[in-house]
């Protein structure tokens, strides 16, 4: 498959690693953070840290737009699915993240009139073909999703439409990375930057984590190969003293970013002043609502929810496992009381999060030798 | 359903993994500023071009949630 096979390449992946093994330097751990979900996934997926010595640590990030969305959220979501004559849409995995009370997929059990969509356009779609009901997508995901919900509300505006809104849960990558530098419990030596937040962003958002914090940054695509790249790149950048933001995915990312998709969001989108994230905590500046211009299709406004903050369950640490402060496998429940199929925490809901990818790719680890 | 939509089940999800896929132009809908896509298993998609016009058939573009966020070069 073309921008697939080529980066798949065992034998190169097999060069790639020789050259991570001869930057080592014997003796030093190294604790490089992937941002993005889907690099968890990769990785564990193809095994790329088995390729890896074992000083050569890969912390999975809060990068998973399933897994940051907290149980307060999911709650009035499922309060406007459970609105007389209200259609809610919402992206796959989203439905079964648990709320204090259940998902949106034991709401629709129950009766709700919930569907799944793989796009808003699909949502925009139910609308313009149940014009004597409401729909509401429910639009979560970061930068990389942004722009389409944007597109979408935009249309429904040309259209005048009029029984279409979303309940916005948009969230930005940059202050939950920031929180996690300030984090006293976590010390990390570089990142793998998020290659499709950077396709819409680019790559000059992240030029604060060299300038402010010194750790080098190289913002990698998602199959293996570039994985593996972006790994020596980091410990290239950490051999010579040097620390900036590369970009191993040029082929996809340019530096700048697609600047119409950030107009288009500068439009429907602003900032709130504060947003609670799953096992992070409120963290300022982070989470996107509609702009005044589109308020009048906000979901939120138009109908009532509860908006009440629900602490996550006790067993559940998915908050550590967010900030790579544990590893999936140290989490008391994980893999007995939380699987895929019964999670308790959001990480383990969506492939993306860190306990999905591990319990699904990762559970036959090998022993790895330290250089 | 088609092949790609099938990752979006029970395994998957695509669209709220951040992933990006990459699709061949085979119409365009200039009017609505649409184009008719195809992921290389085949499986079609309606998707919305504002971020990367114009796009001609043939194009690859990278696309998410219904929405194509870049336009795919050769590979070097």
């Amino acid at each position: 498959m073309r921008f697939v096979d080529e980066f798949r390449d065992p034998e190169l992946g097999r060069a790639v690693a020789g050259e991570i093994l001869s930057l080592v330097e014997p003796g030093r751990h190294y604790k490089l953070m992937e941002v993005c979900g889907g690099h968890t996934h990769s990785i564990y997926k193809y095994g790329i840290d088995d390729l890896l010595p074992a000083n050569v640590e890969l912390v999975h990030g809060p990068g998973c737009p399933v897994c940051v969305i907290p149980m307060g959220r999911v709650d009035d979501g499922i309060a406007i699915a459970h609105e007389d004559g209200v259609i809610f849409t919402c992206f796959g995995d989203m439905m079964r993240v648990p709320g204090s009370n259940g998902s949106l997929l034991d709401a629709k059990a129950a009766g709700a009139d919930i569907r799944m969509v793989y796009s808003p356009l699909d949502a925009l779609r139910i609308a313009k073909q149940n014009p004597d009901r409401e729909v509401v997508f429910f639009a979560i995901g970061f930068e990389t999703t942004a722009p389409s919900t944007a597109l979408t509300l935009k249309r429904a505006r040309a259209e005048h439409l009029e029984n279409f809104s979303v309940m916005c849960s948009h969230v930005t990558i940059v202050p939950p990375v920031r929180a996690l530098l300030e984090s006293p419990d976590l010390r990390l030596d570089g990142f793998i930057g998020p290659g499709h937040v950077s396709t819409v962003v680019g790559a000059r958002p992240f030029e604060f984590i060299p300038a402010d914090y010194g750790r080098p940054v190289v913002i990698s695509g998602f199959e293996p190969l570039d994985i593996l790249q972006s790994i020596a790149m980091i410990l290239r950048q950490l051999a010579a003293g040097r620390c900036e933001v590369e970009n191993q995915y040029k082929r996809v990312v340019p530096y700048e970013g697609n600047l119409r998709a950030l107009e288009v969001m500068a439009e429907v989108f602003e900032l709130r002043p504060h947003f609670e994230w799953r096992g992070l905590g409120f963290i300022s500046h982070s989470g996107l609502k509609l702009s005044e211009a589109y308020a009048d299709l906000d979901a939120e406004a138009r109908f009532s929810v509860p908006g009440v903050r629900v602490a996550d369950p006790k067993a559940c640490q998915c908050g550590e496992v967010l900030k790579g402060v544990i590893k999936p496998w140290e989490c008391k429940v994980f893999g007995t009381a939380c699987t895929p199929e019964r999670p308790i925490g959001t990480c383990m809901v969506s492939s993306e999060g860190a306990c999905a990818a591990y319990y699904n790719f990762g559970r036959f680890a090998r022993e790895r030798e330290v250089v | 359903m088609s092949a790609a939509r099938e990752d979006c089940g029970s395994h998957h999800c695509i669209t709220c993994g951040d992933d990006g896929v990459p699709m061949t132009v085979m119409r365009v809908d200039l009017d609505r500023g649409l184009a008719l896509c195809a992921g290389e298993d085949g499986a079609k998609a309606s998707v919305e071009t504002a971020l990367v016009e114009p796009v001609a058939p043939g194009d690859t573009l990278l696309v998410h949630a219904g929405t194509a966020l870049a336009r795919l070069g050769p590979v070097a």
